[in-house]
């Protein structure tokens, strides 16, 4: 007999929104078991941001339970929660190297952060990933001077040392190219593979989405329901027809 | 001839801007009777400033050159001009202005950050922000007078002076700096768990680190004009040295000569600073953070030495 892995994140007849009159989504069902992707997929402003900041305990739930990575209350413990928003949360102006580094937050003890004076150990490791994610050259330079694509790296590089049990990540994809595109899907499939994490991912492009997550769910008329193709009109550019 | 002057009160009445112009000219009237200033007193004023110019011009500029034995704290090096009650005066006033400035940037920072309502509970950014309001309630020469009687006269009451208003006035210019900054990254440090002081520490500083460093130059400035003020209650500062030969012994040309100098150094700091802070400024033109090896050019010549 199999077991199955745990559940990182389940959200049980959830209501979002901030009015309880008129909440964005309803009866939320959604559970997430770690080394698992997560598709959520819908148009513009119908929550998907909110339904992922409930679930990084942000916002409060209007009515209903979210357990988060084994904790019956939206706060889960100290770095377990990794979030990737829209706009990547990248603190403008200092280098990739301070930026990953804050990923090893959530592990260093009062004294180093006191100091700020990150261990042997995190620096090396956070080398590490800014290798892994094919930016060693970029270690000091400025955030503000890479490509959009570069900066999406240096997010996921920044998850990938936080090792967090469940990642939201907020629309990661848009405005890529396919072949950047692919590259970034391919870091998210090793950290879900590799790192035993649960990923919740926001793609406008559920087609794309159905490629590569292992559930594609899609919020529509206030209700997260599963994607099926058929539903989708018209069809968005499956990843890789770019480049064929 | 009472249908034209009807009208033409008719046509102000219409005419808002009219209305508040003459409503500003009558308050005004009322308030300059109320303070007893008349026109016979303006002509006395400048009776008393011709005579003050002739006694100040020319301005005697021995204050640059002349030995001060009486200078507060002690000049002990051996060039008269180094020991002269400009070169002391002024030099005194930029070492105020700098520790201030340095001592008021360390304790306005936690308050700041504690104040910033994006970073802090509601009860504690409001506490804070009243605390913050109380010290800039009181301007640096008020300051400066309760300085000089809890510690006496000399630089030390400045220091404190100036460094109590710049808590409170630089405090209000980070909170709103804090206030700010993208909340995303914030965001991403909440989602992580990390605890408030972390956030705004690793966070929401260095994210509006621009700045903050922008406003700490500001403050400079503001100090070493300020500082020169605070000399005439006996808070050090080229401001005692003017207070010095203004009573008992009127010596207005020395006065005017003090004037200039500080004048002079306040505009080369003004330029200075100014072209440091337009570095750290955010823009299309310096997108990334700014150095300060970019900024000083003793940086510039090691590297070439290098």
């Amino acid at each position: 007999m199999t077991t199955q892995p745990p559940v990182r994140l389940n959200m049980a007849n959830v209501t979002i929104g901030f009015n309880q009159e008129e909440p964005l989504i309803e009866c939320v069902d959604l559970e997430i078991r770690a080394g698992e992707i997560v598709g959520l997929t819908g148009r513009s402003g119908i929550g998907k941001t909110t339904l992922l900041r409930t679930a990084a305990g942000l916002v409060r739930p209007l009515s209903g339970s979210v357990e988060c990575c084994c904790t019956a209350d939206t706060r889960a413990e100290k770095g377990a929660i990794g979030l990737i928003p829209q706009r990547l949360g990248l603190v403008q102006h200092q280098t990739v190297g301070y930026n990953v580094l804050m990923g090893a937050l959530a592990e260093a003890n009062l004294l180093q952060t006191a100091l700020s004076l990150p261990s042997k150990k995190m620096r090396e490791e956070t080398r590490s990933v800014i290798e892994e994610v094919g930016l060693a050259d970029k270690t000091m330079e400025s955030v503000n001077r890479l490509s959009g694509g570069q900066q999406r790296r240096v997010a996921i590089a920044r998850a990938m040392l936080q090792e967090p049990d469940l990642l939201l990540a907020d629309e990661c994809l848009g405005e890529l190219d396919a072949e950047t595109a692919r590259g970034i899907i391919e870091l998210f499939q090793h950290m879900a593979k590799d790192h035993n994490m649960a990923i919740l991912i926001v793609d406008h492009n559920p087609v794309r989405a159905k490629t590569f997550c292992d559930r594609v769910y899609q919020l529509r008329g206030r209700r997260l329901i599963p994607f099926e193709e058929e539903q989708s009109s018209p069809a968005l550019p499956v990843i890789g027809e770019a480049s064929a | 001839m009472n249908d034209r002057f009807s009208n033409t009160i008719r046509q102000i009445i219409r005419r808002p801007i009219l209305r508040k112009l003459i409503l500003l000219g009558i308050i005004t009237v009322i308030v300059t009777n109320h303070l007893q200033i008349t026109i016979w007193k303006l002509l006395d004023g400048w009776n008393n400033l011709q005579k003050l110019g002739s006694e100040a011009f020319p301005p005697d500029f021995t204050v640059l050159t002349e030995r001060a034995g009486w200078t507060h704290p002690p000049c002990t090096f051996e060039s008269d001009v180094l020991c002269s009650p400009a070169v002391v005066g002024m030099t005194q006033t930029l070492e105020i202005a700098f520790l201030s400035t340095v001592f008021g940037m360390l304790l306005s920072l936690p308050l700041a950050a504690m104040a910033a309502s994006n970073l802090s509970p509601y009860w504690l950014s409001q506490s804070v922000r009243q605390l913050l309001a109380a010290m800039r309630v009181l301007p640096s020469l008020i300051w400066a007078l309760i300085f000089v009687i809890v510690v006496g006269i000399g630089p030390l009451a400045g220091v404190l002076a100036m460094t109590m208003y710049t808590v409170g006035y630089l405090g209000k210019l980070q909170y709103e700096a804090l206030e700010g900054v993208s909340k995303e990254p914030l965001e991403v440090a909440r989602a992580m768990g990390l605890p408030r002081w972390q956030v705004a520490r690793f966070f929401a500083i260095p994210e509006a680190s621009n700045a903050l460093i922008s406003q700490a130059l500001f403050m400079f400035e503001y100090n070493v004009r300020h500082g020169s003020v605070i000399g005439l209650v006996g808070a050090g500062g080229i401001g005692w040295y003017m207070n010095h030969y203004l009573s008992p012994f009127q010596l207005y040309d020395k006065v005017l000569a003090l004037i200039i100098v500080m004048f002079v150094v306040v505009v080369i700091i003004d330029q200075i600073s100014l072209s440091i802070r337009q570095r750290f400024m955010d823009g299309e033109t310096h997108p990334q953070r700014a150095r300060w090896r970019d900024i000083i050019p003793f940086f510039k010549i090691r590297e070439v030495r290098n």
